[in-house]
């Protein structure tokens, strides 16, 4: 997937413009930037749910525009943060509607490779236990990963993922990321919106940064977290840290807020 | 086979046995095998023959057709809209149908003309209701139903003042026609309205796979690959060929739509093909039944079909549903 120029307008206010950005196979691209900078606006006109007031989007070397919903479909996905919960579906039928693109209207029975691409994606995501089990009762990182086994099983080559961590503890948090990162090794390209910088910074391959209408960064996370680029983003300074090699970073409460005033 | 085409065929065998009792019981007695004689014979002459090619079959094939449109289109319209408490008639079909066929009544309109009446003004309500729900391309679930509810409110206060105001034999038509009924229908009113429900029926099978994805909610439908408003339209378009089809010939029949797809979904999982096929059979095989009580209790008076389908179902469905634990399985796991 490849955005270039493009420019993002909600009627005649401008969100984002000037964004050049690559998403490659074999990389977990994360994305991150203040509230309301439309991050999510961003990633919606990316996967051809939301027109761009300027400049393009290619995936597979193909304006996204141009293509069917189904070709579309076969190239990149988006899994929001807003998803429902489906009621009364077992994990493995929510996994199979991931092959609607690979099925014609009239193809009324779920054939072998729709089976087996769903039961591949299930153990990549390892829920292959969970597969009869129903949707809701599963936890909330089980979710995630059920929705992600849904994506691997649409077989689209661009993953785009919407704060796949927003709702998930420390530890599911990680789980997740891992997996974002060894699928990503598998030869997708994956992007991911995330809010916790440091996460980003441990386990994206590149981070783009996103502040003051437009891409500010898109670089390797020592790079990316750089003091002042993050402060020209989010409004506060930071401080950076190495951690095992690696950089992590903390914000510096604003003094009004420290004094409570 | 599976056990799902297991199950499926079972309902078609109940649809099958619900529709040849509506062939072999009525208002008239008739032996056995007077029915098959005469069954086997079609161009025999005789009462037997008159009374089961001219009213009986015709009525059981209606009450098919109309119990499959309505099934059809309350499953249809509760995956689309994702709420399990929708019914066929939200669209607002019923209602303006109610409404132009009051006012013919009262304006004196051939009995004839009416269902033909009914059919264009279900449709035209529906083409407001799907005017006033549309938001960018789509269809906004919310303001469906608050359209379809509202209007829905509107046209049925016109056809309250028309009933207030018409005499007795006019406020008779038209009770009748909202009670939802059966009687005096035949092969003319079949064959003029199965087009439009065998249309809805085209439109439902190629929409349903989106509707598969649309239980997940059009976040996830968009990005499998559907095009939501594509499908949303197709959907409406399906469900109100088919309630306004069923709505000319059969009045007003409450419950079906709202209960078939419940049950259908509980024999045969959620996936939308199955329980569609499922919805249709068990939609058929019911309304059959009630037809067929509703002509053979107390004959000759026929009881309305909606109501005697409201006595019956209504407290087979709370038992099923609303007893402990029972809310959760509205959406039949």
């Amino acid at each position: 997937m490849n955005l270039c120029g493009v420019r993002l307008a909600i009627g005649e206010r401008t969100l984002l413009e000037g964004i050049d950005l690559e998403a490659r196979p074999g990389e977990l691209l994360a994305i991150v930037g203040p509230n309301g900078v439309g991050k999510t606006t961003l990633l919606r006109a990316a996967a051809g749910f939301l027109p761009i007031s300027a400049g393009a989007v290619d995936v597979g070397g193909v304006d996204v525009r141009t293509l069917s919903h189904q070709q579309r479909a076969k190239e990149i996905t988006l899994i929001g943060d807003d998803v429902e919960t489906p009621h009364g579906m077992s994990v493995r039928e929510i996994v199979l509607t991931g092959r609607f693109a690979h099925r014609a209207w009239w193809d009324w029975v779920t054939g072998d490779a729709d089976v087996f691409a769903a039961d591949a994606a299930l153990e990549r995501v390892a829920l292959s236990e969970f597969a009869q089990r129903s949707f809701d009762t599963l936890s909330s990182g089980e979710r995630q990963r059920a929705w992600l086994a849904l994506a691997l099983a649409q077989d689209a080559r661009t993953l785009l993922l919407d704060e796949p961590t927003s709702h998930l503890d420390a530890r599911y948090a990680l789980e997740i990321l891992s997996l974002l990162r060894d699928l990503a090794r598998d030869g997708r390209a994956i992007v991911a919106v995330l809010h916790d910088l440091n996460e980003a910074a441990a386990f994206a391959d590149r981070i783009a940064v996103l502040g003051a209408g437009t891409l500010l960064a898109c670089t390797a996370p020592t790079e990316a977290l750089e003091p002042a680029l993050l402060e020209r983003a989010f409004g506060v300074a930071f401080d950076t840290f190495d951690v095992d090699g690696g950089t992590r970073v903390l914000a510096r409460a604003p003094q009004a807020v420290l004094k409570g005033t | 086979m599976t056990s799902h085409a297991a199950r499926i065929a079972a309902l078609a065998l109940l649809a099958v046995v619900a529709l040849a009792t509506g062939v072999f019981f009525g208002g008239s007695s008739l032996a056995p095998d007077e029915v098959v004689r005469a069954l086997l014979h079609p161009h025999a002459d005789g009462d037997a023959n008159a009374i089961v090619w001219s009213l009986r079959v015709p009525r059981v094939a209606i009450a098919a057709c109309v119990g499959i449109a309505l099934a059809v289109a309350g499953f249809l319209l509760q995956g689309m809209l994702r709420n399990p408490l929708v019914d066929p008639f939200l669209t607002g079909v019923s209602a303006g149908a109610g409404a132009a066929i009051a006012i013919g009544v009262a304006l004196g309109i051939a009995a004839p003309f009416l269902p033909p009446l009914g059919f264009a003004a279900g449709l035209g309500t529906a083409l407001l209701v799907a005017a006033l729900a549309r938001r960018g391309t789509g269809i906004d679930a919310e303001r469906l139903i608050l359209a379809g509810v509202s209007l829905s409110a509107l046209f049925s206060s016109f056809v309250a003042l028309v009933l207030l105001r018409i005499g007795r034999n006019g406020a008779d038509a038209i009770l009748a026609w909202l009670t939802g009924s059966l009687a005096g229908r035949g092969w003319n009113e079949l064959f003029a309205t199965a087009p439009y429900a065998a249309a809805g029926i085209v439109l439902a099978l190629v929409a349903v796979p989106s509707l598969n994805a649309l239980r997940l909610g059009t976040s996830i439908a968009r990005a499998v690959g559907v095009d939501v408003a594509r499908a949303q339209w197709l959907l409406l378009g399906a469900a109100t060929l088919l309630t306004a089809s069923a709505v000319s010939l059969s009045g007003i029949v409450g419950f079906v739509g709202l209960i078939v797809p419940h049950l259908a979904r509980r024999v045969v999982g959620s996936d939308g093909r199955l329980a569609l096929v499922a919805s249709a059979l068990l939609g058929a095989g019911l309304v059959a039944v009630g037809d067929t009580l509703s002509r053979s209790l107390f004959p000759p008076v026929e009881i309305p079909l909606g109501v005697l389908l409201a006595f019956v179902g209504v407290p087979t469905f709370l038992y099923l549903y609303l007893r402990p634990a029972g809310a959760a399985r509205l959406w039949g796991v």
